[in-house]
């Protein structure tokens, strides 16, 4: 090793060699690695005032994750139900919004990477645009079109669908709305990329040896755009789990999402440790999800982040 | 398969598509000028500016903007450092840690934001009591907390951005400059960073876009210092006024200028590169031209239109005055909300009527058979609910459905808190 730094900075340079490695070190040990250890470590404390922090009663344990599955001690329930349905609803609503946004994406992807010509620059202005905006005025736009006196239910009232207006709010429907709108392009976009390079000629030899267009995705661009779609799959899905803007403003007010349930343990509860187990149970329930999927699916780590 | 139904369904489902993408965006623009309390866009009532004005009178939204623009700053000097640092490391590294180093510098990406959020509160947390210093550290600072966070995951989006130039780079040309006598220092600030001029632009908008837009690791960090962003959740959860519209828009119309004008100034480049292979075809053509920036370019045209029309708005703005429509829509309102009192009173009173009817059938039956948790002989009137009933919002109405016996009824539905609530809604 300290053969390759010294190459290392012999090819840099030493001021120069010591400040890349110094940021580099900073960000990877100082930003990522630490700070996700020290979590771990955190949600493995009990909650403890400041003065305590350190002495004796500061001791390994495992009463922040019972407390997920179980509940408080001497509760009236065996297990914890009110938490583990809204983790397990959260984890089920986000691969519904998963694939929604592969369904509503990938045709709109194909047809991007596919065609040619300058309207293909408008649209994806057009596509960039919202995504500029902020992630709560998105949430909000979506909130006056699916409230009780919104757009939506006065068209639809004026129509004649509903008699009454439609609770959209309170029947979460809003919620996945805004979810599914706010990851659009985190969808696209990594399809779109694959299927650019898809050569034109692969789906018209495909269409004269006579597959109808329906084969022609499913044996020769769906394979080929594999690397897109599982990593547009995998954003998606990660950020939605972890989504905590849009459930706030558009979610129903009897349902939560697990985000929020941490949120209310750092700032309503104050009890930071409970916060940190709940954290790390999201994180790594989400990661064994999508590494069991990418095996389910047969896909390459390494065909992520292409 | 017909190709031209093909074609139609391609553009209907693209119609579909860009509406359910660009539609919440106009919707809620449109609400900015509506002068209802709450933001909707249907009932349309009056044209009005005042929203814009009510906006530039929060303190706590400029206050927001102030520090979104504090933290963005921190944030692209320290992500687009971080990211370049990064991707130098990344051509370099020793192959077999590579994919190791590449999955590192990724997984900020994936991991939520909140879970950012709370690693580096609880991290710095413990950096601030390891060094003995107090509450109110550097270390605890809002500020620096936040760009710390949010850093770590927008260096990883500036990472990508740079690595992409950085792997056209042609070592050569630094060796090259090595040669000639410069230090690795003048090498990096003449040679390699020029080259890498778009990228780090680029990579230092895309910071600053993320940073200002964060709320999910922000939530955790921002102390004392809210951002806009966290002021605008703050304000939307509870309880949402067209202001927000009005900042949206915005939002909206600054975005929608700047991109207008990336494409005009793009497109100018390729204008101009054609008309320069082109310049003898060009002179020949005695055609009446457009000034040289629009000839071609359909963003620029855009761009100046849309100018003017802002222009305009504004112009509008300054001299329209809503006040007569507004008093218009409020007396409007006013015998709305009087004949629909005048109609619930009617109701009540039907209802009234037909309970006591039922009532006296009943009453006989009734009384011969008590509920079981009611055995006190005074029928329903000292049940907990009835009492209750008269502070909750939509109590009244079930109770005294249910409670044939109630002592409520008699009023009507006058004391209906709901008839008092109508006349403001």
């Amino acid at each position: 090793m300290p053969g390759f730094l010294k190459e290392f900075l012999n090819r840099n340079g030493t001021g120069m060699g010591l400040a890349i490695l110094g940021l580099v070190l900073f960000w990877t040990i100082g930003l990522i690695i630490l700070p996700q250890l020290s979590m771990l470590d955190f949600s493995f404390r009990p909650n403890l005032p400041p003065p305590e922090i350190g002495g004796p009663k500061d001791v390994y344990t495992l009463e922040n994750y019972k407390y997920l599955v179980y509940g408080p001690e001497g509760g009236s329930q065996d297990y914890n139900v009110v938490d583990l349905r809204i983790f397990f609803r959260t984890l089920i609503a986000a691969v519904c919004v998963t694939i929604f946004n592969l369904i509503l994406c990938y045709p709109i992807a194909y047809y991007l990477g596919q065609t040619k010509g300058n309207h293909i620059r408008v649209f994806a202005l057009m596509l960039i645009i919202p995504y500029w905006i902020n992630e709560i005025l998105r949430a909000f736009a979506l909130r006056i079109i699916f409230g009780e006196t919104g757009v939506l239910n006065t068209v639809l009232v004026g129509l004649g669908v509903f008699d009454t207006p439609f609770d959209f709010i309170r029947n979460d429907i809003a919620l996945y709305a805004g979810l599914g709108y706010a990851y659009i392009l985190l969808m696209i976009f990594p399809i779109y990329n694959v299927i650019e390079s898809l050569d034109h000629n692969q789906i018209e030899a495909a269409r004269d040896l006579g597959a109808p267009w329906w084969r022609i995705h499913w044996r020769v661009v769906v394979p080929y755009a594999k690397p897109g779609i599982s990593s547009g799959c995998t954003m998606v899905f990660m950020l939605s789990a972890g989504a905590l803007a849009a459930p706030q403003i558009l979610g129903g007010p009897s349902s939560l999402w697990f985000t929020q349930l941490i949120y209310q343990q750092f700032n309503d509860n104050n009890d930071w440790p409970q916060g940190a187990a709940y954290a790390i149970v999201l994180l790594v329930t989400c990661i064994l999800f999508v590494l069991a999927a990418m095996r389910l699916f047969k896909v390459n780590m390494g065909d992520i982040g292409k | 398969m017909n190709t031209s139904f093909l074609r139609v369904s391609v553009w209907v489902y693209l119609a579909i598509f860009f509406a359910y993408l660009l539609g919440p965006l106009v919707i809620m623009s449109v609400t900015a000028f509506n002068s209802s309390e709450f933001p909707r866009a249907t009932p349309w009532e009056c044209l009005t500016f005042d929203w814009f004005s009510a906006l530039f009178q929060d303190q706590r939204i400029l206050n927001g903007i102030k520090n979104s623009l504090i933290i963005g700053l921190g944030t692209v000097v320290l992500s687009v450092a971080m990211g370049l640092a990064g991707a130098l490391m990344l051509t370099q590294i020793w192959p077999k840690l590579r994919a190791t180093y590449y999955t590192i510098i990724i997984a900020p990406i994936l991991i939520p934001g909140v879970v950012l959020g709370i690693s580096t509160l609880v991290f710095w947390d413990r950096i601030n009591r390891f060094l003995g210093l107090g509450a109110d550290s550097f270390l605890s600072n809002g500020i620096f907390l936040t760009v710390i966070g949010q850093s770590t995951f927008i260096a990883s989006y500036c990472m990508l951005v740079l690595v992409a130039r950085l792997q056209r780079y042609d070592v050569a040309l630094t060796e090259a400059a090595l040669d000639l006598g410069a230090t690795h220092a003048q090498a990096f600030r003449k040679i390699l960073l020029p080259f890498m001029r778009p990228a780090i632009a680029s990579a230092a908008v895309l910071a600053f876009l993320a940073s200002f837009e964060n709320y999910n690791t922000t939530t955790f960090t921002f102390g004392e210092y809210p951002t806009l962003t966290i002021e605008l959740a703050q304000k939307v959860r509870y309880g949402i006024t067209p202001a927000i519209s009005a900042l949206a828009f915005i939002i909206v119309v600054l975005t929608v200028f700047f991109a207008l004008l990336n494409e005009a100034g793009i497109k100018r480049k390729e204008v101009v590169a054609a008309a320069r292979r082109q310049a003898t075809v060009g002179e020949m053509t005695g055609k009446v031209r457009l000034p040289g920036f629009f000839t071609g370019n359909a963003a620029a045209v855009v761009l100046v239109v849309f100018a003017i029309a802002t222009i305009s708005v504004v112009g509008t703005a300054t001299v329209y005055s809503p006040a007569q429509c507004i008093a218009d829509v409020k007396e409007q309102k006013r015998l709305e909300a009087e004949k629909r009192i005048q109609e619930l009173r009617k109701k009540r009173e039907e209802q009234r009527k037909q309970r006591e009817a039922e009532q006296a059938e009943q009453g006989e039956a009734q009384q011969s058979a008590p509920k079981p948790s009611n055995n006190s002989g005074f029928g329903n009137v000292f049940a907990p609910n009835t009492l209750s009933g008269e502070g909750e919002d939509d109590a009244p109405e079930t109770d005294t459905d249910e409670q044939p016996s109630g002592g409520n009824g008699g009023f009507g539905g006058a004391f209906d808190p709901n008839s008092l609530q109508s006349p403001s809604d």
